[in-house]
């Protein structure tokens, strides 16, 4: 299986392209009222141009290919400080918009090349992806732990390499290994079977999606990881009857439908086969009127919008061959991909909830502090950060902050307890797995 | 030796961050290289040491250490200023302002915002607009300094009304290069008066157009001023300079509009087109909106009548006036400001490839056609485009004229070549009696060398009075 990752050289011509004009560095609409916020992590936390957003990252990269920046310990921890959550690029608007996150990790990529990279802590992490297969030193049993109450109570999940499902949950590491987050995979499979969903999981089966790896620049990790799970996709089409697959990780959606597709094989492998995330899934049955909603939550809730069903999946229009404008010139964006009004009208659907938005959302979300390595490499400033969105959830009078990855969801938790706010962080599905109630 | 230890030793490192705390002060060179380079021609020169200044008390104990070590200091909120204002001449500490960014007071009723200097244009509107109030936006990227495009004499949308967006400023607070705090205008009486500089003796001179070599600016008072609900824009187009001017003095005069502009056809064009692309025979060679704001519908009509009436006249001397309908999306990015997209000077780089200089000027209306004919023969004779724009300011007695040219700034004969079109340029303006705003240090030795013996004299005293041990970014006068 051939991968097409882009290097740092490769994006050298886009790199040329950012004039430092600053745009990037603050979430702005024109009103009237403008919209204007701070929407980069790093540059809230450490300030200095060469910490803030695109215009930054993009400094790094001309001093690497121009030779006047070498990789020591300063400049390889700032270019690991940053969540590549792409709310720079959602304000760029030059030429090398569509490739802002994909030069950053290409910088990433070139330090694990030279053997500077990642940071020792990513490293234990890339370790572990080798040795466990998921990035928490979890073995294999653990990833099933979180199944018992379903055997307990005599509703088992299917393991789908035993028994076909036409849907594969796919659960994810965070969810399957990491405490916090635990009950985002609970609530969706116990969702799904009150529902009725005939879907199976990989139990101790399932590897990484490979998300970190690709995030912390370790591209080698990636591929094997990848190249395992498309292969194993095609086998579950073939063999098992799989034709849909959900992930609940908004990291392993972005991984698969983003980072897949640079395999020369995807096409191949994933013939027959639709990747939805949860968010999506549920949406359809609600506007199918097959979502049997019928308690009522009383509460006040906002939505924290997970950056990889977000913005990094909109679609660029890039004039390849310069018949429109000029070669590589960029022509426009479309959002029709990313994941905005999903969670939200799932939310509204929910008796009782009354909704809030808070002012960073959809395209201009403030990140959570999670992504990109940020939070197994700076954890206390990861944590720090998702306090400060806490707090701006907390501003609209929420009570509940919402979302739909289990990466955020920890790390939101993190931050709530960080500020001892009692802002209770809670997935999607998990309010709506309290609404619906179990088929006899 | 590992960077930490390296850090320890330095005792100017250690300095700083004893006074912005130990995250806010690096000598790194990866943070020094970020702040060397802007859009500009203008080579990149690294400072020594970047310091993160929190509050006005930082900002004196850094200039106080700087000036008795005699060590540069260059003032720096988002260096966007197109003219290598905050690239280091000569190194030394560049203290990076943009985190004192509160707004701290916005008086409606006296009509004036005070700010810190790190406050944006974008943080401004979204502050002002929901009280029903406006500032004259620039052509700039969203997180731009209101303060710093103020002192050094920036342009906004309501020029023709106001004058400059230095015209603006009220009152300052400024921290002189020797550290000491000092204020200009009505807050140097009461200290909570912000309401303007008159009739006390004009010491705000002393901080602007000096481009941050004469001290540090902390609070700023501007105008800000009611937002009329209509606005009516004027648009129309000439084949030639020459009439476009006596179109732009005719309406001038009426003092009906917030901003009078016309755009050479090639500035017309976003991108501009990199390198030069010959017009087409049948567009108009230049464009021009006026943008006027009513409180009723009558009077927003009895404004256009005024219009009609300059445009009639304009007609009746023969001239190739034509009331043009400009492209809604056009003309967004001309009134919708700040913008991220039309309105931003990056969108006119694209083609080229990130570069953008320019001779920007302030020069007498009257001159514009004969400057402007002969920059057209210099830019094409560089292969480029002659991509330029004429302002008025505060009715007919001076305008702005400047071309913005966008070039590669990957290739280094590229940039060269841009470069040298611009200086000529700009030695064209200067013998017409034209003065570049924004001047990289090019063209103030160009302004130098046409200068009054005694106007440099003086501006040398002044200089020496106020940075005895010339640390406040040195070099950028070109003395």
């Amino acid at each position: 299986m051939e991968w097409d990752i882009a290097s740092l050289e490769d994006l050298e011509h886009y790199i040329w392209r950012c004039t430092a004009c600053g745009t990037c560095k603050v979430a702005y609409d024109f009103g009237p009222p403008a919209t204007c916020a701070p929407i980069c992590p790093a540059g809230t936390e450490f300030g200095f141009e060469g910490n803030m957003s695109s215009k930054g990252k993009i400094a790094f990269a001309r001093g690497i290919l121009d030779g006047t920046l070498e990789f020591d310990e300063d400049l390889l921890n700032d270019i690991y400080r940053c969540t590549i959550c792409a709310g720079c690029q959602n304000q760029c608007q030059l030429d090398h918009k569509p490739f802002i996150p994909e030069i950053m990790e290409a910088m990433r990529r070139k330090a694990v090349e030279q053997g500077v990279g990642p940071l020792p802590l990513h490293k234990n992490l890339t370790r572990s992806l080798k040795n466990y297969n998921n990035p928490y030193q979890g073995p294999r049993r653990l990833r099933t732990d979180w199944t018992r109450p379903f055997k307990k109570a005599k509703k088992p999940i299917k393991n789908i390499m035993k028994e076909p499902a036409p849907t594969l949950f796919y659960v994810g590491c965070t969810g399957a290994f990491n405490q916090g987050a635990r009950p985002i995979p609970t609530a969706t499979a116990s969702l799904f079977q009150k529902l009725g969903l005939d879907f199976g999981i990989l139990g101790e089966n399932e590897v990484c999606c490979g998300s970190t790896a690709m995030r912390v620049g370790d591209a080698e990790e990636f591929k094997r990881l990848a190249t395992h799970n498309l292969e194993l996709f095609k086998k579950l089409h073939d063999e098992q009857g799989v034709e849909t697959i959900i992930t609940s990780c908004a990291g392993c959606y972005r991984a698969i439908k983003k980072d897949y597709i640079l395999s020369s094989d995807y096409d191949k492998m994933m013939d027959g086969i639709r990747v939805v995330h949860t968010a999506q899934y549920l949406h359809e049955l609600l506007q199918k009127g097959e979502l049997p909603i019928e308690g009522e939550l009383a509460m006040k809730v906002t939505y924290h919008d997970p950056c990889h069903i977000g913005r990094h999946l909109n679609k660029f229009e890039v004039d390849d061959d310069g018949s429109q404008l000029w070669p590589g010139a960029y022509l426009g964006m479309s959002e029709e991909d990313c994941v905005y009004e999903e969670p939200r009208e799932l939310l509204k659907a929910i008796p009782g909830v009354e909704f809030m938005e808070m002012e960073r959302n959809r395209s201009n979300s403030f990140c959570c502090g999670g992504g990109g390595g940020v939070m197994t490499g700076f954890g206390d400033w990861a944590a720090k950060n998702a306090g400060l969105r806490v707090e701006e959830g907390m501003g609209t009078g929420a009570e509940v902050m919402a979302s739909t990855c289990p990466f955020c969801h920890f790390n939101l938790n993190s931050g709530a307890q960080r500020i001892q706010s009692s802002m209770k962080i809670q997935d999607v599905v998990e309010l709506l797995d309290q609404v619906i109630p179990a088929k006899d | 030796m590992d960077t930490a230890t390296a850090k320890k030793i330095d005792p100017v490192l250690e300095e700083l961050q004893g006074i912005v705390g130990e995250k806010n002060a690096s000598g790194a060179k990866h943070i020094r290289y970020a702040y060397s380079y802007d859009l500009s021609f203008v080579e990149p020169k690294l400072p020594d040491y970047v310091v993160m200044v929190q509050n006005v008390e930082q900002v004196q104990e850094v200039l106080r250490f700087a000036n008795r070590e005699k060590i540069p200091v260059v003032p720096y909120t988002a260096g966007t200023n197109i003219g290598g204002l905050c690239i280091p001449e000569r190194g030394g500490i560049l203290m990076d302002l943009k985190q004192m960014n509160k707004i701290i007071d916005i008086d409606v009723a006296d009509g004036v915002a005070v700010i810190e200097p790190g406050v944006s244009h974008a943080q401004l509107a979204a502050a002002l607009t929901p009280l029903g109030l406006r500032f004259g936006w620039p052509v700039g990227p969203p997180s731009a300094s209101v303060s710093s495009c103020a002192i050094s004499h920036g342009i906004g949308g309501l020029n023709a009304r106001y004058g400059l967006q230095s015209q603006e400023i009220t009152s300052m607070e400024v921290v002189l290069p020797t550290g000491e705090l000092v204020r200009v205008g009505s807050c140097a009486i009461q200290k909570n008066a912000w309401h303007s500089t008159l009739p006390l003796p004009k010491l705000d001179g002393l901080f602007k157009g000096w481009l941050g070599s004469s001290g540090v600016v902390t609070k700023m008072g501007v105008n800000v001023h009611p937002a009329p609900p209509l606005l009516k824009i004027f648009t129309v187009s000439c084949d030639t300079v020459q009439d476009m001017y006596s179109y732009m003095f005719n309406l001038s005069n009426y003092e009906i509009c917030d901003d009078i502009t016309a755009v050479s056809w090639w500035l017309s064009q976003v991108p501009i087109p990199y390198p030069y692309k010959e017009k087409p025979d049948d567009a108009a060679e230049w464009n021009s909106y006026a943008t006027t704001f009513s409180w009723t519908e009558a009077e927003r009509d009895a404004r256009a009548e005024i219009w009609d009436k300059v445009v009639a006249e304009e007609k009746a001397k023969g001239t190739s006036i034509q009331v043009t309908h400009y492209p809604e999306e056009a003309l967004k990015g001309r009134t919708q400001l700040p913008s991220q997209v039309v309105g931003s000077t990056k969108n006119y780089c694209k083609q080229g490839g990130a570069g953008i200089s320019w001779p920007g000027t302030f020069t007498p209306a009257k001159k514009w056609a004969p400057v402007y004919t002969r920059w057209k023969d210099i830019l094409i004779g560089h292969n480029l485009s002659p991509s330029v724009r004429m302002s008025m300011y505060r009715g007919v007695h001076y305008g702005m004229l400047r071309a913005m040219i966008p070039f590669n700034k990957q290739s280094k004969e590229e940039t060269e070549n841009a470069r040298q079109a611009i200086v000529e340029c700009l030695r064209v303006d200067l013998d017409e009696g034209g003065i570049p705003y924004k001047p990289p240090v090019d063209f103030a030795k160009e302004i130098n060398l046409r200068a009054d013996p005694g106007y440099l004299m003086l501006l040398k005293r002044v200089k020496e009075m106020l940075d005895p041990n010339d640390i406040m970014n040195p070099g950028k006068l070109g003395i």
